[in-house]
């Protein structure tokens, strides 16, 4: 009996599997490794913890570890006190909101958050559109964008997305049966919530507070363009960039964030384990849905555009800049003017041809491993599969950063076979690490589409004569189409809006795609306009993009509802 | 259709320290309509989609119109299987789903055609050729799912529960439909169920398992009236057992003392087992019940009892009565007119010796 | 298989993207897209098949990146505001010579700074002073007095209204800071320059945050190159530029990379960028950049009103030595950092405290107890931590070069920075406190 036979598998999935790990160990392991390695080597090589203790001998350094923290935990808790109500209207109340706070769901996930940072000075500065108002109606100064509030503010408002999402899944996962024995048990209102709602939606939450807290703890974009430097990963970023990719002080920033990064997410994932409390039976329906008071109402409603208000207020201003012919000290621009998309367009179509092409490449390179992973983790059986499952969402815990200066580390001085160019000046770099730090999306995507496919229908195709290639090609592919376009659909934005790796791997103008672009925009003065004028752009390329992949999601899903086996009739026939 | 054996030889298989199946010994005539009988985790599923190709078996060989089929993957083995869930491939019109296996084998497209209208005729489905899966009730799904299988002229056809997701008189109507329809293609089949009378009501022969081990394989009528011992004996079928020591034992018959009851004396015929306990095993529907203090017929044993509790079901009501220590389950057909013994009531109730088999206890 | 189309795409698209133009010249410089589309249109346009390729990094970054890439791979041409940067590169042989570049017509020097290194590794492309520039509303609004000196920026009324940015970002606020630093020599020099940061309300990641936050109105003024505050004022922002009597002209340089990948293309760039042509792009009102070539050479293209260097050097009172600038050149980065960029809140704090005790106690602060606490105040927050002597000590500024990736460099280094940080933390803290005492009383 042959190896590949003990394990069911044949050459095919063997093969893949090798290649997946290929991809993952070259670009994603050797670089993380290299990071570690440097922490931990002095410079004739040998062993040392002298770095680490260089680190914390610094109280600059406790200081910005202290306030990557603290930032991280204030956006994490800001956000959810943002996305919990909105979370609760959506699923407990019937009203007509719940389509305004699907949107707003989306949002802020659009708006690259350097481009909404610079917008966001505009309007909640301390010169800004709000601060001049409240001066001088109430002589009042809100340092909303001072130091660190700067920096949680933006980032609450980018991620609280994150938490609303899981939360509105999991809390429409639970049985109305479970509300309805503890209303039969004299429980409701306040407490029937406390006691009953949300500990079993808690799995969501979880979910997303701890993706919230390691991505604010990770971003170095929106600190760098808030001019918060005392945090770690811009510690990191100007410790390279200055020192060089020699300055081992940044290396061990590097592994710090990692450690911390794994740590929240191993954590989570423990206190979720077991707890997997979607109790959806067959015939039973969510929670109820209320109406609402009119007092209710109003409550609901005000929040609800409040907090709209606050998402839209850095597309608002962005949009407002781009028109702008100069706003300066005052609530609103002196004058409007077409000016700056004529200069976008000119100058920019090169920018936005090469997000196209380092996204769209990045992302197919997703989906495609996305769906070997899924395949080889549900489907077969080799040994240690969970690992490659692992490794790929790994990629979640490292910053773009750190995995810009590994790469960097790792192919120094390497050239791009058969061609003269070093392959960390080439754009092939930066698509790379695009579709590794974007892979963990694209796989959660391809796993769940995998995940509803009943192994029996693909069984059912191969006792019909079709060999696991027919298989996937005819049945497994087609039933996934909607997942790996999803997938496709959030590698593809959430790299056109990627900045930290980004300002490290771009080496020339010409490389630079859109979020860099702008980012380049944005150091002149004459720039500014431009800037938000293609960050418009990007937004609107962006939005187009999700909503296109909403519907078709929508128009494949309902195509292939599973059955109902519902069995009233007696055939006559 | 050529009819063709299916037969397991020493099949055993394991995953890691759990033995799932073991030393299974079956052959499956040509054209036999043969049922897997037993509980969940007897391993009927996993013997059925070892036959199909889905598993591997640890040792032992598949043989297939005499040929070891063991090293063949599932779609070399031209089988068809319907799955408990039917598989229908939603993204598919059901005549895709249904064409799917001759589109594999590369036939021509008239020839494609022709075959799957002619399934779907066969299972009275032709008018809904365009639609989809989830346009369908329960019963058409499942008819497709045939359709499906039989389009391809397997060899074997395997059916996984096809019956356990309807409802019981679409049921009844459906397992009817499957056998006419087995009858008049005769395609050796091979059907799993956890439902006797499913299996008994429809099957050639069948086989019980348990616990991944053949217990008996046989006709439905052997198995009802002559199961080798305890487990076969309750699985199909209700059955009674009155446990007790051995105190005399003649060539003729044998002295029972049966715990909490008394003493019976039956006759014994060849095959009972030599052992000091016996258990003496008869079904509900032979025993006699009658009030209490009756001159019985002396054809039967009388033994008294007290009505513990009764269901009526229709065309025979089942009691509990209680005698001595042990509960009996006593089946009396009903007619109109005839009333329901009351609960306390003591009855007396009469066992046919030439009903009762005498297993090991 | 779909796979393999998309593959074999892809792999197709790589070939074409990567094959090498024979003609590029890749630039690393730190200035903006504005004066970089400028000269790449005109350069262009005046020798085709030449592309030139612009590679945007912040000085001290764009030395790094040279530093790291192999010979043969690096870029071909460095240009960059700060002359200490082409030193640096100089010193690490980083630069390759090109003596026959230069153009004859510019002369020697700008006021005393030569504009030509004399080993002809590096020429002065354009010149460029520094100066402060200010928002018209913010002052009018806050009734702040338009600002002429760098001293008029540390007054009690400008507390908060202050953008700077460090010289570690920022190659214009180096050689601002070494402006003051010779100007008014070194312990005058670092307290104007802590006086200042303690009246500014953020140190900004890179020189340009400190135009930016002036042009939108986050601050009311701050230091900047001159081309900043002349663009800015061309775009209608509302702001203003005046050049201080402290002030420096200084070249903005441009040189050949040593090991570059495209040499000879390379030299032509340079030629264009100091020829009259190239010298004529400066003058764009968008870019606002001050030329090399004497205006006698460029009559009839100089627009109304635009600074004249010569003018201005002469006026200065500071003569820029570049010597004393490189030498000492990690130290003050590291000690502004640690003194002022990395300790700002607090830096803050104890300047604020001053001031409200100042206010407070109005004519009492002049002498008395109440007085000596407040000059032990000042002496805490806006006294240098290291002396003039030590900083003009050679085996002290030997400590900086050494090699970081040796663990022990590093420790040390970083323990020295630590020690500032902790101690300057701890001077501002006890200044808040004697503040305090002293507005108390």
């Amino acid at each position: 009996m042959s190896l590949s036979h003990r394990f069911g598998l044949s050459k095919g999935p063997m093969a893949a599997a090798l290649l997946v790990l290929a991809f993952l160990a070259l670009f994603l392991v050797v670089p993380v490794a290299t990071v570690f390695y440097t922490a931990f080597v002095n410079s004739d090589g040998s062993l040392t913890f002298g770095h680490f203790m260089a680190f914390f001998n610094q109280p600059l350094m406790r200081e910005a570890f202290f306030n990557s923290l603290y930032v991280a935990g204030w956006s994490a808790l800001i956000a959810s006190l943002i996305a919990v109500p909105l979370a609760y209207f959506t699923v407990r109340f019937e009203f007509r909101g719940a389509l305004i706070i699907q949107t707003l769901g989306i949002l802020p996930l659009i708006m690259p958050p350097f481009v909404g940072a610079v917008a966001m000075q505009l309007i909640f500065g301390r010169s800004g559109s709000l601060n001049l108002l409240l001066g001088e109606w109430f002589g009042i100064n809100l340092p909303l964008m001072e130091g660190l509030n700067a920096v949680i503010f933006v980032e609450a408002l980018h991620y609280f997305p994150f938490i609303l999402m899981n939360l509105v899944v999991s809390l429409r996962a639970i049985d109305g049966s479970m509300e309805e024995a503890a209303f039969n048990l004299g429980s409701r209102g306040f407490r029937l919530f406390r006691r009953i709602i949300f500990p079993l939606a808690l799995p969501g939450y979880v979910a997303g507070t701890s993706l919230v807290f390691i991505k604010v703890f990770d971003d170095l974009g929106t600190p760098l363009v808030l001019g918060a430097t005392n945090m770690l990963a811009p510690q990191a970023y100007l410790r390279i960039t200055q020192v060089g990719l020699e300055d081992p002080l940044g290396y061990v920033i590097s592994v710090i964030i990692i450690a911390f990064s794994i740590a929240a997410l191993w954590l989570s994932a423990r206190v979720l384990k077991g707890r997997d409390y979607s109790t959806l039976q067959k015939g039973g329906g969510s929670i109820q849905k209320r109406r609402l008071k009119r007092g209710e109402s109003i409550l609901a409603y005000s929040w609800i555009a409040l907090v709209l208000l606050l998402v839209l207020s850095p597309h608002i201003g962005v949009l407002l800049l781009s028109f702008a012919s100069v706003w300066s000290f005052a609530p609103l621009p002196d004058g409007y003017t077409l000016a700056h998309y004529n200069a976008v367009f000119e100058d920019s179509s090169g920018m936005i041809a090469n997000t196209l092409l380092y996204c769209g490449l990045a992302a197919g390179i997703d989906v495609i491993i996305g769906t070997a992973i899924a395949y080889l983790l549900l489907r077969t059986r080799l040994p240690g599969r969970q690992w490659l499952d692992w490794m790929a969402s790994a990629a979640l815990a490292i910053p773009g950063i750190v995995l810009a200066i590994g790469l960097l580390r790792t192919f120094r001085g390497m050239e791009i076979p058969f061609t003269d160019t070093m392959l960390t000046s080439s754009w092939v770099l930066i698509m790379i690490a695009y579709s590794v730090r974007r892979l963990p999306y694209a796989l959660r995507s391809c796993v769940a589409a995998l995940q509803q496919i009943h192994v029996s229908l693909e069984e059912a195709a191969q006792s019909m004569g079709a060999n696991r290639m027919r298989t996937i090609q005819r049945v497994v592919v087609p039933l996934m189409v909607g997942g790996m376009l999803a997938g496709f659909v959030t590698s593809f934005i959430t790299a056109a809006v990627e900045l930290s790796a980004t300002i490290m791997l771009v080496t020339r103008e010409s490389q630079a795609p859109m979020s860099y672009g702008i980012y380049l925009y944005m150091q002149s003065p004459s720039g500014r306009g431009p800037g938000a004028a293609l960050g418009v752009l990007a937004v609107l390329a962006v939005a187009i993009g999700t909503y296109a992949s909403h519907l078709l999601i929508e128009r494949t899903t309902r195509r292939q509802a599973p059955g109902r086996v519902d069995n009233t009739e007696l055939q006559t026939s | 259709m050529k009819k063709v054996s299916v037969e397991c030889r020493n099949i055993s298989l394991s995953y890691g320290k759990n033995e799932i199946l073991k030393d299974l010994d079956i052959v499956i005539e040509p054209g036999e309509f043969f049922a897997l009988l037993g509980p969940s985790g007897s391993g009927k599923s996993t013997l059925l989609r070892l036959i199909a190709g889905f598993n591997r078996q640890s040792r032992g060989q598949l043989l297939i119109d005499g040929k070891d089929v063991s090293n063949q993957p599932p779609w070399e083995r031209n089988i068809g299987m319907v799955f408990q869930s039917y598989a229908l491939w939603p993204h598919m019109t059901v005549w895709d789903n249904v064409a799917f296996g001759l589109v594999e084998r590369k036939l021509a497209r008239e020839e494609i055609r022709e075959r799957t209208e002619a399934a779907l005729a066969l299972v009275g489905l032709a008018q809904f050729a365009r639609r989809r899966p989830n346009e369908l009730s329960g019963g058409q799904q499942q008819r497709v799912a045939l359709a499906r299988t039989i389009v391809i002229e397997p060899q074997v056809l395997l059916l996984d529960e096809p019956l356990s997701n309807l409802d019981k008189k679409l049921r009844v109507q459906m397992r009817r439909e499957l056998l006419s329809l087995q009858r008049r293609l005769g395609i050796t089949t091979i059907f799993v169920t956890h439902d006797q009378e499913e299996a008994m009501t429809t099957a050639d022969r069948m086989a019980v398992l348990d616990h991944g081990v053949v217990q008996q394989i046989g006709s439905p009528n052997t198995l009802f009236d002559f199961p080798v011992n305890r487990f076969v004996a309750n699985f199909v079928g209700t059955m009674n057992v009155l446990e007790g020591v051995v105190k005399e034992r003649g060539s003729a018959s044998v002295l029972l003392a049966v715990d909490g009851v008394g003493d019976i004396q039956l006759p014994v015929t060849d095959d009972v087992p030599d052992t000091a306990r016996l258990a003496a095993s008869f079904r509900p529907h032979s025993v006699q019940i009658d009030l209490a203090g009756g001159h019985g017929d002396a054809r039967y044993v009388w033994l008294p009892g007290l009505i513990h509790g009764s269901e009526f079901q229709g065309e025979f009501t089942r009691y509990e009565v209680q005698v001595g220590d042990q509960h009996l389950t006593v089946d009396q057909s009903h007619l109109a007119g005839l009333s329901i013994f009351p609960i306390g009531a003591p009855v007396a109730i009469g066992l046919d010796p030439g009903q009762i088999r005498l297993l090991a206890a | 298989m779909i796979r393999l189309r998309h593959l074999a795409c892809s792999l197709a698209l790589l070939g074409a993207s990567t094959a090498v133009h024979a003609g590029t010249v890749t630039v690393i410089t730190s200035f903006p897209k504005d004066l970089t589309q400028a000269y790449k249109n005109a350069f262009e346009r005046a020798n085709p098949g030449i592309t030139l390729e612009i590679l945007n990094k912040n000085t001290v970054a764009g030395i790094a990146y040279v530093r790291e890439t192999p010979a043969g791979q690096r870029p071909d041409v460095f240009w960059a505001s700060a002359p200490d940067a082409f030193e640096v590169l100089n010193r690490d042989k980083l630069l390759a010579r090109a003596p026959d570049m230069a153009n004859p017509k510019v002369p020697d020097k700008i006021g005393s700074f030569p504009i030509n290194d004399p080993g002809g590794m590096y020429f002065g492309q354009a010149l460029a002073g520094y100066g402060i520039m200010y928002n018209t509303r913010y002052v009018k609004a806050n009734k702040l007095t338009p600002p002429v000196e760098w001293k008029d920026l540390l007054a009690p009324e400008w507390f908060g209204h202050v953008g700077i940015t460090s010289p570690s970002r920022s190659g214009t606020m180096h050689l601002t800071a070494e402006t003051i630093l010779q100007g008014e020599g070194w312990d005058e020099g670092w307290r104007t320059l802590l006086r200042m940061s303690g009246n500014s309300s953020a140190v900004t990641e890179r020189s340009f945050g400190v135009p930016d936050g002036v042009n939108n109105g986050q601050f009311a003024a701050g230091p900047v190159i001159d081309f900043f505050g002349l663009s800015s004022k061309f775009s209608k922002f509302p702001v203003e530029f005046v050049y201080p009597s402290e002030t420096a002209i200084v070249p903005a340089n441009i040189a050949l990379i040593e090991g570059a990948k495209n040499a000879a293309d390379a030299k032509q760039f340079i030629k264009f960028t100091l020829d009259q042509a190239g010298q004529e792009v400066l003058l764009d009102p968008k870019i606002s950049r001050l030329p090399v070539l004497p205006y006698a050479e460029l009559a009839g293209k100089i627009p109304e009103g635009y600074p004249d260097p010569a003018e201005i050097a002469k006026r200065s009172k500071v003569h820029f030595d570049v010597d004393v600038s490189q030498s000492r050149y990690y130290l003050v980065q590291a000690l502004y950092d640690q003194t002022i960029t990395f300790r700002l809140k607090e830096l803050q704090q104890a300047t604020k405290a001053i001031y409200d005790a100042e206010r407070k106690l109005g004519d009492k602060a002049k002498s008395g107890q109440a007085a000596d606490l407040l000059a032990q105040a000042r002496k805490l927050t806006w006294d240098p931590l290291i002396s003039a002597q030590q900083a003009g000590d050679a085996d002290f500024l030997k400590v900086f070069a050494g090699d970081k990736r040796d663990s022990a460099v590093s420790q040390k280094i970083t323990q020295m920075e630590g020690e500032w940080n902790g101690r300057a933390r701890a001077n501002y803290e006890q200044a808040v406190k004697l503040a305090g005492q002293a507005g108390a009383m």
